[in-house]
This record gives structure tokens, sequence and C-alpha cells, in this order.
């Protein structure tokens, strides 16, 4: 009883101090937990508006700005820079502080920012129980949309409805629109913590002070960039020819996040509509201004570089897109606080997210050995090409068998260039077998047997592609939005170009080859190429758009997801769905001069989901190391063998497998099989709860109690009374 | 074998102990200001095959570290540093004025020359720490000591054999054990400046000399330049090397920008070149010395490049950071050293920074490979190379090397292999030999029997038909199909490659030979030099294993043949020859006779001999082709009643019209490029402009 009196005391002081606006700042903190049973009328200049169970929100009309209290402890989180450092002119000051930031396109100019500060905003704001919308028209530049704003226990939603964007104005046109993009935000190294970086499997970008050494952050489009847009590059090649840079991993999940480890308070962001079309944004601070900021930035409209000559040095005109782009814009924030405050807790509620919203499925995690076949391609020869057999459909059964005698009977296989032609000869309309391999009797005879047992193959098709040197390619290949023929450049010898099919095309194509391996009974197919590329386009006079594109494809992987047993390579996560496994998942990042961590955060969302196998450790030049990196994550291991000695394939496009021999590789596939299955059948099911990283040392914990110790350093570690070799593990139930 | 596997031992612990090293160093830079360590590359590793050209491998090197504060230290465009055997750095920070010093966990440990150092460029630290510095303002080489007082400087030398206008503008230095500076120079062609330290300064001479491309064609279109033109040529003054580094054994390596075989050299204490690297980058910007008798240069883009000793290039990778703003690119690479734990340490001017490599797994095999290698160890270096091989089937130097050593264990089978894939011709034809050697061995008695028993059913046939006539039958058809009159034209290509001038009669007035004979004749020379060109022997190859451009080729042959027989006849009709356009194809077409009959020969002979017996071929095809030109010069001038003067002349003029045509065809080539250019320019921006 006393102690509820005293309660009603102490809150009735705070809202006092409140009320005369004594509490002001950033670093609002208050100490017991019981303080925050009732939500203060205002902070900073921010109105109540609802709560939910964990969290409250508040909201500032002015410029829409929000605060986020966390109800058990009182920490916050704003959306808006409530401190300015005197540095900032006002442009910035209007793009920290309002909810939506815009850049215009005028002519060709796409720079102009439009925000609700430095402008002329007609505001009509609208509460309601979960939130609020508030219609904006920027009268100077006669365009305008409405912003909604949802809170409940499933996070914070901010959209922007499509059928609300309007643009009156002949001359000013929307470029692209940040919603939030402070959310989270922190000053320099005044909160401890990190952002999330959606680059490769994860990174992080801790909250310290940079000393101004990063001029510009971290932009990942969605799902890989827009070759629709690729412009003739200036790049330094080696002698002139060949790009050294590897290209950058792609963003396969559109999320991004920022913790205040030291306050117990993280959000996890995930663009939920006109994802198809955005970019992640993560910039730590020095980088213009000096504050720490994660956010997604949409894209409606581009300039472009069209061409007027063949020789595009001689003359070309920056235009911009004739029409934008259509779709519903909508982030989603959830909040985490305490223990769940870390990028752990990011991938569990992103791993929930989707569970609740049925994009992902729970699958049967059992460890398969993961031995991927290269049946065969061509070289050149007198007239034409020639057939370079690698591992013909006899060899697989001769390598089954050795498997088998050593007790490996759980295999997953996709068997590459099994088609006549060799690997390069795209696209596939039927099951046409490589008749140096066996021809289609020998390959279904063996898919047939493999029917019933615990070995499966599949039949690898990239539906992207088409090779002009083999089809008739004339039509029915994208053009990029300039209306000039997309052209993938190989650096071959053999093959020098593909084109890309057009998504309609691919999508027939594959109804076809999908009905001609169903009838002949081996409807196992692993689908590349289309699984993580998504582009603008123009065919034959129209224009389509990113979304037409991942439309299209959808329909035609889901469509192959209930009509055959269906893998796809590194898809991105509107496909996660489709697939029972998960292939060729990047272990690393791009390496971004500012990422300061590398952490597993699509493998911590995936383990425990379905089974996740890594890229090729045929390629690998740490083989240690990457044995460690595959039982950190999770993953499971990939191995690319031939019968034939890859030497064979010097002369072929194929010439990027240097090393393949099934020979070579006999000795670490039994001896990974054994560690990954044991780990496999430990690990079933459960999640990881736990990710430490302590110098050279990881310490991975999973929902069942089971640590696993990492060593990458390479002299030993102890932690918690485990000693670990250098570059070795240790497991511990 | 004992030996061998004590060796083996020997290398895992040196690999251990430079690993350990590394992880001790790792963990304390990883608390310092260096960012972390990486173990996946944002570049691509690339090796070069037999013939030059790029293959992807397995990354040769991973970002390790960044270094972008020495202690509390921030560095202003750093030019060069020196990287001491137990870590110690010393940083030239141009933009300072002074030279900082770090420990090997990158801690401050001093720093000296402010004050002194005006522009300086380049810095020398020898092992017992005497510091040389090249200013390229002050005009002097500064000496400082341990403590980082100066102690000497050294300016032009005032002698007349250094040149009486030459300036003296210091760049770069290194110094020998023995005190001898060696000096690059801004804008002193003359090479390396060699300074004794002896009475102040004793100038030795000039090092390493950089020679001019003066080809004779050079020479030629010089002089009928005008001398404006000449001005506009690329000035033919030798280029001064850009930087240099020196080895434990006094060894200078050099680069210099440019082409060719100048741009990295290896020169003895006599300055002479010992290597001759394949592949060069054309802007390099330094060049240190590694641990396995390999070398690395590094360009200004950021591209890092290993040769072996014998300038083998291993491996190239890294690259320029075009706003990627990715680990381990660079923006303008200055300065490397390598580390005694293989790293290498490659300093930034532009960002201000040295960014650390480490060698991978892959790397670390291959170097072990190299070292045995080196030392003749072969049959223990092909325990690594099978690693390296395994790892990568298609890296070209470690088949070499895997070629080589099985040619020494006497497994010439395998040794031919490796070398037909690594296209080490020599290692190719030694092993070759040794195998004829071998067949020749264990078959001779059987070839001996078979050409033996070959005759003696030669004998008894010949003497079976004597007495019984049994050859009539065959010989009567033989007859026969020699009386069809396509064949008599095609067996007179026998005739007029022995009687040229008969022959030529039988053409012009007899009508021996017709169009269809001599088409079928072009059509199975075309087939021998198809057949010549890709299958001939591999050591006579002229085109890459596994390239193929037969239409082309054809297309070539036919053109040739098209304008030489064009123009000939055009010209000799203004010269009052006498030939037909029919008559001169055909002549031309069977002057090539001896082609259609030697060719086969030498195509079999190139697949049995090695460079050893080459002479054969070579000298066959000479004979061939002289043999040839000889029926093509008594054609023209029988065909068309001329005198030898008059051939000479027509043979001139087609030589010459055969040019005019070439020129003819390019220039219209480009004109109407240029007309359809223009006319698609103005179709596209009509279509865009209505468009939109």
């Amino acid at each position: 009883m006393a102690h509820k009196i005293m309660q009603k005391f102490i809150s009735l002081l705070l809202s006092a101090a409140l009320g005369a606006g004594i509490v002001a700042g950033a670093a609002l903190t208050f100490e017991p937990a019981a303080l925050h049973a009732r939500a203060a009328e205002e902070i900073d200049g921010h109105r109540f508006l609802t709560e939910n169970d964990g969290y409250r929100l508040y909201l500032k009309e002015e410029d829409l700005s929000l605060i986020i209290e966390d109800k058990a402890t009182g920490t916050i989180m704003e959306s808006a820079v409530s401190y300015d450092d005197g540095k900032n002119n006002d442009i910035w000051l209007g793009a920290m502080r309002s909810a939506v930031v815009l850049t215009l396109i005028n002519k060709s100019d796409d720079t102009l920012q439009a925000d609700l500060l430095n402008d002329q905003v007609s505001k009509t704001v609208t509460t309601n129980d979960h939130g609020f919308t508030a219609e904006l028209y920027w009268k100077k530049y006669s365009l305008g949309f409405t912003l909604e704003v949802g809170f409940d226990n499933n996070g914070l939603t901010a959209r922007i409805p499509e059928s609300s964007i309007r643009e009156d104005s002949e001359q000013y046109f929307i470029g692209t629109i940040r919603i939030y993009p402070f959310m989270g935000y922190s000053y320099l190294d005044d909160k401890e913590g990190y952002m999330l970086v959606p680059d490769g499997n994860g990174a992080l970008i801790y909250l310290d002070d940079k000393e101004g050494r990063y001029a510009s952050g971290f932009s990942g489009t969605i799902y890989g960039t827009d070759i629709g847009f690729e412009d003739s590059k200036v790049e330094t090649l080696l002698w002139n020819r060949y790009n050294t840079i590897a290209d950058a991993e792609k963003v396969l999940a559109p999320v991004f996040g920022i913790a205040h480890t030291g306050e117990g308070m993280a959000f996890l962001g995930i663009v939920e509509d006109g994802r198809e079309r955005a970019a992640i944004e993560v910039v730590p601070n020095g980088a213009s201004v000096d504050y720490n900021r994660a956010y997604a930035r949409f894209v409606l409209r581009r300039l472009y570089t069209q061409p007027t000559s063949n020789n595009s040095t001689v003359g070309s005109l920056r235009i911009c897109e004739a029409d934008r782009s259509h779709s519903d814009l909508q982030v989603r924030f959830l909040f985490l606080s305490g223990e769940d405050a870390d990028y752990v807790g990011m991938a569990a509620a992103y791993r929930n997210y989707l569970l609740g919203k049925g994009d992902l499925e729970i699958r049967e995690d059992t460890y398969k050995t993961r031995i991927d076949f290269l049946g065969s391609d061509r070289q050149s020869w007198v007239l034409g090409t020639q057939a370079v057999v690698m591992t013909t459909v006899d060899d697989i059964k001769e390598i089954y068998g050795d498997l088998q005698s050593e007790g490996i009977t759980d295999i997953l296989s996709v068997y590459k260039g099994w088609q006549k032609g060799g690997l390069y000869n795209l696209p596939l309309t039927s099951l046409s077998v490589e008749s140096k391999l066996g021809g289609k009797g020998d390959l279904k005879s063996l898919m047939n047997s493999l029917q019933g047992t615990d070995t499966e193959l599949y039949l690898y098709d990239n539906a992207l592609l088409i090779n002009p040197d083999e089809t008739n390619a004339t039509f029915n290949v994208i053009k990029k939005v300039n209306k000039r023929r997309y052209e993938y450049t190989t650096y071959k010898d053999v093959y020098e170009t593909f084109y890309y099919l057009t998504p309609a095309r691919s999508k027939l194509l594959l109804n076809r080859f999908a009905k001609s391996i169903t009838s002949a009974g081996t409807p196992n197919l692993a689908l590349a190429g289309i699984t993580n590329n998504l582009f603008t386009y123009t065919y034959s006079t129209e224009k389509y758009t990113r979304f037409d594109c991942a439309a299209v494809y959808a329909e035609a992987i889901d469509a192959l997801a209930s009509g055959t047993n269906l893998l796809l390579e590194q898809p991105i996560s509107a496909y996660w769905n489709d697939t029972s496994v998960f292939l060729d998942m990047p272990l690393y990042t791009s390496h971004y001069i500012l990422e300061d961590e590398s952490v597993p955060f699509l493998s911590l969302t995936l383990k425990g989901v379905m089974p996740v196998y890594a890229e090729y450790v045929n390629f690998e030049a740490n083989g240690q190391e990457f044995f460690l990196k595959m039982i950190e994550t999770g993953s499971y291991p990939s191995f690319y063998v031939t019968g034939a000695d890859s030497s064979e394939l010097i002369y072929t496009n194929s010439n990027d497998v240097y090393s393949s021999r099934y020979e070579s590789y006999r000795g670490r596939i039994l001896e990974y099989t054994e560690v990954f299955r044991d780990l496999s059948s430990r690990t079933a099911g459960a999640t990881v709860t736990g990710h430490v990283i302590d110098g050279d040392l990881r310490i991975v914990t999973y929902s069942n109690g089971l640590k696993i110790y990492l060593n990458y350093g390479t002299s030993p570690r102890t932690a918690d009374g485990v000693t670990v070799e250098g570059m070795d593990y240790a497991i511990v139930d | 074998m004992k030996k061998a596997a004590g060796n083996n031992r020997r290398w895992q612990k040196r690999l251990l102990a430079g690993a350990l090293a590394m992880g001790l160093l790792g963990g304390i830079f990883a608390e310092g200001n260096s960012l972390k360590a990486t173990a996946d590359a944002p570049y691509k590793s690339y090796t070069v095959d037999g013939y030059g050209s790029v293959t992807e491998t397995q990354t040769a090197y991973l970002p390790y570290k960044t270094i972008t504060k020495i202690g509390d230290e921030t560095l202003l465009s750093p030019t060069d540093f020196c990287l001491l055997e137990d870590g110690t750095m010393y940083v030239l920070d141009s933009g300072n004025g002074r030279v900082v010093i770090s420990d090997p966990e990158g801690e401050f440990l001093g720093s000296f020359g402010e004050g002194t150092l005006v522009t300086p460029r380049g810095i020398f630290v020898t092992e017992d720490r005497i510091t040389y510095v090249a200013d390229r303002d002050a005009k002097q080489i500064f000496v400082f000591d341990e403590s980082g007082a100066l102690i000497r400087s050294y300016g032009r030398p005032d002698v007349p054999m250094y040149g009486e206008t030459q300036d003296f503008l210091p760049l770069k230095i290194v110094v020998n054990s023995s005190g001898t500076m060696y000096i690059v120079c801004e804008s002193n062609t003359n090479g390396i400046v060699e300074i004794s330290p002896v009475e102040d300064g004793t100038f030795l001479g000039y090092f390493g000399t950089n020679a001019t491309d003066a080809n004779i064609w050079t020479l030629i279109w010089r002089a009928l330049l005008t001398d404006a033109q000449r001005a506009k040529m690329r000035s033919n003054i030798p280029s001064t090397p850009d930087n240099m580094a020196i080895d434990e054994k006094g060894i200078i390596y050099t680069v210099t920008r440019g082409e060719g075989q100048e741009v990295l050299k290896r020169l003895n204490i006599a300055g002479v070149n010992m290597i001759e690297p394949d592949t060069t980058d054309t802007t390099p910007a330094a060049v240190a010395v590694g641990n396995h008798d390999n070398c690395f240069v590094v360009s200004q883009q950021g591209f890092v490049y290993e040769y072996n000793n014998e300038g083998d290039l291993l491996f190239v990778f890294g690259g320029k950071d075009d706003g990627q703003s990715r680990i381990g690119l660079a923006s303008k690479a200055e300065a490397i050293q390598v580390g005694s734990d293989d790293k290498l340490y490659i300093l930034d001017s532009d960002k201000a920074q040295i960014q650390v490599y480490e060698p991978t797994e892959f790397t670390d095999y291959l170097h072990e490979a190299l070292y045995l290698f080196s030392k003749g160890r072969y049959t223990e270096s092909k325990v690594p190379l099978g690693k390296v091989l395994e790892m990568n089937n298609l890296f070209d130097y470690a088949n070499m090397a895997m070629g080589k050593a099985l040619y020494k264990e006497e497994d010439y089978e395998g040794a031919l292999k490796y070398a037909r894939l690594a296209k080490d011709l020599d290692g190719y034809s030694d092993a070759f030999w040794e195998i004829r050697n071998e067949w020749i061995k264990h078959h001779l008695t059987a070839v001996v029997l078979i050409l033996l028993g070959f005759f003696l059913l030669r004998a008894c046939i010949r003497m079976l038909d004597r007495k019984k006539h049994i050859l009539d039958t065959p010989r009567a058809f033989l007859r026969k199909l020699g009386e069809k009159k396509l064949i008599r034209e095609l067996r007179y290509m026998f005739y007029f490659m022995r009687h040229p001038i008969d022959g030529c009669y039988g053409i012009k007035r007899e009508g021996r030979v017709s169009v269809t004979a001599a088409n079928i004749l072009l059509a199975i020379g075309l087939v021998f030099y198809i057949i010549n060109r890709y299958f001939c022997g591999f050591l006579f190859k002229t085109v890459r294993e596994g390239r193929f451009d037969v239409l082309s080729d054809i297309g070539m042959v036919l053109i040739a043949a098209a304008l030489l027989v064009g123009c000939n006849y055009l010209m000799c009709t203004i010269n009052d020859g006498e030939g037909k356009l029919k008559d001169i194809y055909c002549a031309f077409i069977y002057s090539f006779s001896p082609y259609l009959v030697m060719q086969p020969f030498l195509f079999l002979l190139s697949h049995g001999v090695t460079y050893n017996e080459e002479f054969f071929v070579r000298f066959g095809t000479l004979v061939m082709f002289a043999w040839v030109v000889v029926l093509i010069v008594i054609s023209v001038r029988e065909i068309n009643n001329y005198t030898v003067g008059e051939t000479v002349k027509i043979l001139f003029l087609t030589a010459f019209t055969v040019l005019i045509v070439c020129l003819l065809a390019f220039i219209l080539y480009v004109l109407w490029a240029q007309v359809f250019d223009f006319v698609g320019s103005f179709v596209r921006e009509v279509v865009y402009r209505i468009g939109s």
C-alpha cells in the first residue's frame, strides 16, 4: 500500500517536472522501472499519442516527429534530431527533423530537397487510436501525399499509400522519399551500440566517433542493383580489360537496425511495401553530419543517360523517367529492449515476423551432404564448339556408390550443365540431356532409382540468361531504360556475351521446362538467375518496373514451388517461402571500410527454420577459416565436383572452376560430413539465442542450451572454462 | 626421404611461427589504431596462363588490417616507408616533413627530421637503423643516426661526369651493406645515381640506365617527319626509373613507367638485367623483395603483382577504389614493403594509410613450393605443388614446376602433360625427346622388322606381277582414271612445279589446266592450311590451344588470293601483259604446288621432332616457300611474256596496288561508319524527341 502511494507521488512529481520543461534532451533515462507505469503527458514537445504492450508513442505535430518510450525502463528512441551541435545548415536540419524527406527532380537536377521544416507544407493531422494520418502538400512544388503511422503490438508502421501520392506540377517530380530517416539516431559516440547493415550475411557499424574518416555511408539497393539503369561506368580495369573488383554482395533481405546496447533499446526496420525499388542506407557520423542514422530510401523516379549515338561518348542526354513507379511505401519498426536489444534479438524478431506473416515456413532441418556436379561445358573447335565432358551420369552413380560405402546416404546434389549443349546452352525448355553424359534415358533411370531414398538430385536451370551464340536471341530479351539491349559480358573465350530474358519469357519457358521434367517423372529443379535479380526494362516500346519484374517472377516461382521440388540459389527474401533449403548463403560481407564487424545476421535468422548451405568450399583460399565460419553460422558445406580433372575446363567458359576433381575432395567430404552431421543432430530445430564476439573468439548459444566456442586466432583461448586451440572449435552441451 | 621429411617439418615450423607471430600482432593491432581483419576479399586474384592471358585463382592475399594512425599521430600525404626485420616501421610523413617511427604494435616511438626535411620523397633505413632520406626540394640526401640526429648530408655530386647542367632532385634511395647509395633523381635520364660514402660522397657513376627503343622503323619514320611532327612524337629519351628496392645480396630491382622489358628489372652489381617479366603494369609505383626469391610490384592504381625470380607472374590482385570504399582497394599506392612473416604493407598516400595484406593458405603452399623449387629440391617441392594443384588445377606456375619436378624424376609422360598445360615449350620439348627416345629404344626392332617386311612384300608383289600380271587390273583402272580430264589437270601440278616455264606454256597455250582444277587445288590448300594451323605439333603451333577461328582464316586466305591475282591482272593489262585473268589465276594457284606436296610431310614431321631437330621443319618450310616464290616470279614472266626487268617492275607495282586497295577499303570503311553513325544518331534522336 505504501509502495503504491509512493509510486503515485513520484509520478506526480515527474509530470510536474515535465510540464515545467525541465527534462529535455536525448539522454532521457529514468531508473526504477515502476516509475513508468503511467504515461508522461509530453516528452520534449512530443505529446502522448498511444501505446502498446511494451512501448508508448509520442508525437510532435509540427514536424510529425515521434518518440518511442520503453514502458519498462523509460528509455526512449527519437525519430528526429533534438540536439543540434551547431554545425548543420538549414537543409540538413530540415532533413534531420522531418518525418519525411524528399528529393525532387527538376529537369536534369535531382538534388533538390523538400522537407517539413524548410518548405511551406499544408498539413492535416488526424489522430486515431493506433496512430495518426497526416495529409501533406508542398504548395511550392505542387505535390503531396498522406503519411499514415500505426502503432500496435506488431510495432510501428509508417506508410504512404500509392493512391495518395500527387504530383500536380509539370516541373517538379518526386525522386526519392525517406520516412523517419533519423529514427533511433545518436550523436557521435554519445550512445553505446551499433547499426545493422544488410550487407552479405550482415555487418555492424559501431556507434563510436568515426573522426570524420568516412565521406559516405553504406547504400545498398534492396535485392541488388538495377541493371536497367546501368551506365557505362568509368572503371579502373586491369590492363584495361579485367575488372578485378568482386561484385558487392546483394541486399537479400530488406532490413536495417540500430541498437543502443548501453541503454538496452533497439529497433529493427523492415521495408514492407516498395522494397522492390528502395535502398537501405546506413550512415555513420562524420559523413556530412555527425549523427549516426539508418533508414530506407524509396526511389520513385531516376535520371538516366540516353545515348543518342552508337559511340556513347559522343552524344547523350541526361533525362528523367517519364513515369514514376507505383507502389505503396511502408516501413515497419520493431522495437526491442533489454537482452533482446542486439543483433541476435533483431534476427529473432525478423524470424518471428516472417513466420508470423507466412513469408517463411519451418522446414525439416536434416543434414545432407551437398555435392554438386558439373556435367559438361563447351570449348571451341574447328567450326563451332565441342563438348567437354566432366561428370557423366555413370560418374554420379559411381560417386554415390562410393559415398554409400562410407555410410553417406543423405545427399543433396545439384546437377549443373546436364543439358544438351552444356552448361551455357540457355534457356532450357525441355529435358534434353547431353548424349555424351549418358542421355535422357540414363539420367531418368538414375533419378527414378533415387526416388524414395535419402539422396536427392536436382537439375540446375538458370532461367535468366539466354545465349545468343546458341539460340536466336533477337526477341524476348530485355532492353535497359535507355532502350539499349542489356548485355552481360563474361570476359571468357567461348561465349562472350549473354542477354537477359524478359520475365514473361522466363516464366513461359520455365513453365514449359517444369512440365517437361514433371512428365518425365524427375520434377527436381534447382533454380538460379531469377532468384536474386530484379530490373527495370523496356520491351517493344513498353517500360516495365522492378515491381512488374518481381510480380512475374514471384508468380513463376510460386507455380514451380507447388508443381515441382524446388530449390532456389541465393534467393532474395521474397522467395524464401518457396525453397526447401537455402543454397549459396554468403558467409561474409562486401568489406566496406566503414563496417566494423561482420555478423551472421541472415544465418541467425534462418537457423532452425531451414537448412542453409554455404557457397562452394572449392574456391576458398583459407579452408580452415571457412570451415569455422560454417560452424559459427550453422551453415552446411557445399562441394562442386567433377569426374574428370578440372584442367579439362581450361578452354571453356567454366575455366573459373579451377579445382573440382572428386578424388581431391573425397577426404574432405567424408570429414565434413561427420562434423556437420553431428552438429546438425545436436542443433536440429533449435534457434540461436546468443552470439558473442570477443576478439578472435566467438561463442554461439542455441535455444537447446548447446554452446559452440570458436577461435579464429592462432593461439589457444579460454572462456567459461573451455579452452579452444587456435583455429579450432569446441562444442559444449 | 628422411631429409625431405626433416625439411618439411622445418617448413611447417616456419609457417607455424609466422602464423603465430601474425596472430600475436593481429591481436594487439586489433586494439590499436587499425581496423579489423577480414576473411574474404573485395577483389579477385588472377594469375596468367602460358599465353599470358589472365585466369582467376584463389584469393592470394587477404586484407589483414589498415593502419590509419601511428599512436595518436595522423599522417599527412606520406610518400614512402621502410619496414625493418623486427616489424619497426619508419614512415616518411612528407606532408608534415618528418619521419615517424612505429613499433610492430603500431605504437608511436618517436619522430625526427622536423625542420630539416623540406619535400622528402624517399626513405631507406639500414638494419643498424641509420636512416637515409631523399629530399627533392632540399636537393640533399639526409642521413640520421639511430636517435634521429642528423649526421651527414650529401648534395649534388660536383664532378663533370655527373653532367654539367644536370640538377640533383633525389626521389628514392636504397643503400647497400657497404653504404653505397643508389638514388633515383627526378628528370635525370642517365639512370640511377650511385654515390659512395667515402670522402663526403664520391660519385661512382650511373647505374641501370634504361635503353631507348630505337628500332629501324622509328629511325625511318623520324627521318620522314618534319621537325614539328617529330616534336609531337613520344620522346625518345630513356625513362628514369620510378622506384627501386634492394635485397640482402645487393641486387637492385627497379620499376619504370612504360611498357616492355624496362618496367621491372633485376640488376646485378654490374647493372645487368637478369629477368624478363612476361606481364607488367604500365604505371608501377614501387617494388619490394619477398622472402622466397620472389618480388612484388604495386601499381599506382593499387594492383599488386607477385613475380618469381625469373619474372613469371604468380599473382595479380587488388585494384583501384573508384568510390566503392571497400577494404583492400587503393586510391594512390606509393610504396610497398614485405614483412618477415610474408605480409604485404602498401602505403596509400591519398588515403594516408598503410594497408596490410596477409597471404592465404594457398599462397603459403605456393611460397613453400617456390622456395624448394628455386633451391633445386624438386622432389620435395612436389608435396606443396600437389597441394597447390589440388586447390587450383589451372595454376600455370605450379603446372610448370610440377612438369619440371616430374621430369627430374624421369616421369616423362607426367612431365609432358604438365608442360603442355603450362605451355612450357622447352619443358615439353625435353619431355617429348625422352618419350620419343624411350619409344625408339623399345620399338626400333619392330620398326626395322616392319620396314623389312614391307620391302619383302613389295618385292614379292613385283615378282608375281612380272610373272602373272596380277596388278594389270588396278593399273588399267589407274590409267583410265588418269586419262580423265580433271585428274590430268590436277596431276599437271607435279609437272608444273618441276618445269615452270613449260608449265606456263601449257597453261597459256595448250589449255592443260582449268579453273575448276585450280579451284580444287585452292580448296585442298586451304584444308592443309587449316589442319596445319590447328593440329600441327604443339611446339610449332602459332595459335593458342583451344582457340579456333577457321572462318576468318579461310576468309583471309581467299581475300589475299583475290587481291594478289586481281591486282596483278590489273597491272599486267596496262603494262602490255599477254596473260588473261584465267591464266594468271591458274598460274598463281599452280605456283603453290610445292605447298600442297610438302606441307603434309612437314605436318607429320612437326609431330615427331623436338626443339633439337626443329631445324628440319623450319628448313623444310623455308625451302617450300622459296620454291613457291620462284614459281610465282617465273609464272608472271612467262604468262605475260615479260623480260626480267619488266617482271620485277610488275611485281613491285602489284605490291603497291595491293597497298592502295587496302588503303582505299579502309578509308571507305571509316567514311561509311561515320555515315551510319550519323544516320543512326539522327534517327535515335528523332525517335526520342517524338517519343517524349
